[in-house]
């Protein structure tokens, strides 16, 4: 479990990185088939988060996210309607007609086939559904600020699809099917429960290094052509 | 209706009278006398003969069982496969005993006629072969057949050329006694050509008759098996959305020390087993490996303590060797007992003096085992505890030196809680049980080369 931690009060490089998270507050959009969880993390979510709307199914949700152009969808994975795609479906919609939205993925599931079509589909982060309000508003901010959001048990799912933990490793940093020693580091830092500041602590480095670990390495499960991860890929029909 | 196991031909008259509630031999003396009357009684017992089913197992009729749900995984009814196939065939066996021995008795008949036949001749008699010869072949084709038609009742003669065999020969003798009767008979006509052709259609349609019906219950044995898969498969994702959703949300909103919440994630867990164990075909059998190990025991120390585990599990497989049986696998890859031993009482010993969130990560590599347990709790130093307190100190750092490995009590990420770093490196494993414990010095892990920066709060464990 990462402890929430601040974020950057006043940080301009962060501002300009997302111009429409008014210092008023993150607008967000709530996505679940399930009124109870809706109304639940409603109530939960922290005082600067403005929750725009909700929206049940995957065509109520592309339409919501195009009407009202969200910084951050919390999105559920399984959702009806649409083409049975569920939450990667949505983002694949209403992705490319909303340029400035960032979708952070929630489950209950955390299966690796499920956590791999969000993220392939461009999710930018996946949290499980037990987390507390203050962790998924502290991972909200985080999405919204650019940065990738990493649970423990993706970061063990990604060493495991990487075949990091078999000692392979990326000689450039252009190779996307292999991680770095230093993503390596991360991510078995993230998975052991560490939050990034404290990985950056361990590891003697700046928070935001951490944080372009991080990135890289989310830029690669969404990109590598591993075959892993592209089995996955193929069985949900994503590819 | 359906025909009970116990019976005497083909069970159609017990079955009748169960249904009906008349008695038995009231059934079966009405059913002699309609078939003196033209036959029509052997016409009515052979029509409800092949339209009623055998007495159905009690495995195929029973709808989904309800304990399955109460003890997640715990149900073996739910398994396709060896109870559908074993029951119909136990109570076709059973029934085969019971009934008469009707083969022996038709090729009997078959070869006294033949001798009665033969020695009428003899003696002068004006018999009419070309009625007696058609007659004994038909009778030892309806043997044969029979004996095919229970043999495949039963699903016990699987050896197909065996079967091929006899249904071939029961075809050719239904055939060419048909055909007998007709061709040798004075004045062929039209009408007996086409009569012989349809009794011969028919005598082949008999032959084939339990092949069909077999067939048949087969297919409808696949559609109940697949409806109640599919139904088990709509309770599963219905389950999902609705059951895991409303567990998450009262564990969020109950906080991670109550014990509304505790209850909430032993029922999760619950759910979560059996919806996994349904989709992987329902295996059941205690995990044997180490990461499954890991979890079961987060599962026991969840339900006793205010603690949630987020177990991370990374790499290969890896078994666990019980040190009762050491040669369990001869290739060496297991983890010793005691290690997962080792691993509980550190699981145990955050639990209790720390609880709230704790991080239990398990990296199985190819130099060896590392498995981290990590709390937020108030932390602890080792040289800090009394010399007489040996719950860490014994079954924690003895166990995993005595097993070969080490491990190392730190202050936890931050310089907040604990972190207990199990290690086992590969070469240890491959050695059998749990020897004495090496005289070299415990070699230095990849772990321990990795978070050197932290090597100067870290209590390195140098155990006796």
């Amino acid at each position: 479990m990462t402890t929430p931690e601040p974020i950057g009060q006043g940080d301009s490089a962060r501002a300009a990185i997302a111009p429409s998270a008014a210092s008023a507050g993150l607008r967000v959009l709530i996505v679940d088939d399930h009124s109870i969880f809706r109304s639940g993390l409603r109530a939960e979510l922290e005082a600067d988060i403005i929750v725009l709307g909700e929206a049940a199914t995957v065509d109520a949700a592309v339409l919501s996210v195009i009407d009202l152009q969200p910084r951050v969808v919390l999105l559920d994975v399984h959702l009806p309607g649409g083409h049975g795609g569920g939450g990667a479906e949505v983002i694949r919609e209403a992705g490319p007609r909303a340029p400035h939205t960032l979708f952070l993925a929630l489950s209950v599931s955390d299966a690796a086939d499920d956590v791999v079509s969000v993220i392939r589909a461009g999710a930018r982060g996946y949290i499980t559904k037990s987390a507390s309000g203050a962790e998924v508003s502290d991972a909200a901010r985080r999405v919204a600020d650019g940065d990738a959001v990493f649970s423990p048990r993706l970061a063990g799912f990604v060493l495991d699809a990487f075949g990091a933990v078999a000692g392979e490793t990326a000689e450039t940093t252009e190779e996307l099917d292999r991680l770095s020693a230093r993503e390596t580091e991360v991510m078995r830092l993230i998975a052991r429960g560490y939050s990034y500041k404290e990985v950056a602590s361990t590891l003697f480095i700046a928070a935001k290094t951490v944080e372009t670990h991080v990135s890289a390495v989310l830029r690669k499960l969404q990109l590598s052509s591993r075959h892993e991860l592209t089995a996955w890929a193929l069985e949900r029909k994503l590819l | 209706m359906t025909r009970p196991r116990l019976r005497l031909l083909g069970g159609v008259c017990a079955g009748f009278a169960d249904h009906t509630g008349l008695s038995v031999t009231t059934v079966r003396v009405a059913t002699v006398l309609l078939s003196l009357c033209g036959g029509a009684g052997v016409l009515l017992y052979a029509w409800l003969w092949v339209t009623t089913p055998n007495c159905v197992s009690p495995t195929i009729a029973e709808p989904l069982p309800k304990t399955s749900l109460a003890r997640p995984g715990r149900s073996p009814d739910l398994l396709p496969g060896p109870p559908l196939v074993a029951a119909p065939a136990l109570a076709v066996d059973v029934s085969l005993n019971r009934s008469a021995p009707v083969t022996e008795i038709l090729l009997g008949l078959a070869l006294l006629s033949a001798g009665i036949a033969l020695v009428a001749s003899r003696l002068g008699a004006n018999i009419p072969l070309a009625v007696v010869v058609p007659g004994i072949v038909v009778l030892a084709g309806i043997a044969l057949a029979w004996r095919q038609f229970a043999d495949v009742r039963s699903g016990a003669a699987q050896q197909s050329s065996a079967l091929l065999v006899r249904t071939l020969g029961a075809l050719v003798l239904v055939a060419v006694g048909i055909l007998l009767f007709f061709v040798t008979g004075d004045s062929p006509n039209v009408w007996t050509v086409i009569v012989a052709a349809a009794s011969v259609l028919l005598g082949v349609i008999v032959v084939i008759a339990p092949w069909v019906l077999r067939l048949w219950s087969d297919l409808a044995d696949e559609r109940a098996a697949r409806a109640r898969e599919a139904e088990r498969a709509d309770i599963a994702a219905h389950l999902h959305d609705s059951v895991l959703q409303t567990l998450a949300l009262i564990q969020q909103k109950a906080g991670p020390h109550s014990d509304v919440a505790r209850l909430a994630r032993a029922q999760e867990r619950e759910l979560r087993e059996w919806l996994f164990t349904g989709t992987r075909g329902g295996s059941t059998e205690p995990a044997s490996d180490l990461a499954a190990a890991l979890r079961r025991i987060a599962g026991e120390i969840e339900e006793d303590f205010a603690v949630h585990f987020e177990v991370v599990t990374v790499g290969a497989e890896v078994g666990v060797r019980s040190s009762a049986s050491p040669e369990s696998n001869p290739s060496g890859g297991d983890a010793p007992e005691s290690l997962v031993a080792a691993a509980r009482e550190a699981m145990l010993n955050a639990a209790r003096h720390a609880g709230g969130a704790v991080s239990v990560y398990l990296e199985t590599g190819a130099r060896g085992i590392e498995l981290s347990v990590t709390d937020r709790g108030p932390g602890f130093r080792l040289d800090q505890i009394p010399a007489d307190r040996l719950g860490v100190r014994e079954s924690v750092l003895g166990r995993m030196h005595r097993a070969g490995g080490s491990a190392a009590v730190r202050p936890g990420p931050g310089g907040a809680g604990t972190e207990i770093l199990l290690t086992l490196p590969a070469t240890m494993r491959t050695e059998p049980g749990t020897a004495a414990p090496p005289a070299t010095p415990v070699p230095t892990t990849r772990a321990a080369t990795d978070e050197n920066q932290t090597d100067a709060q870290q209590t390195e464990t140098s155990m006796r």
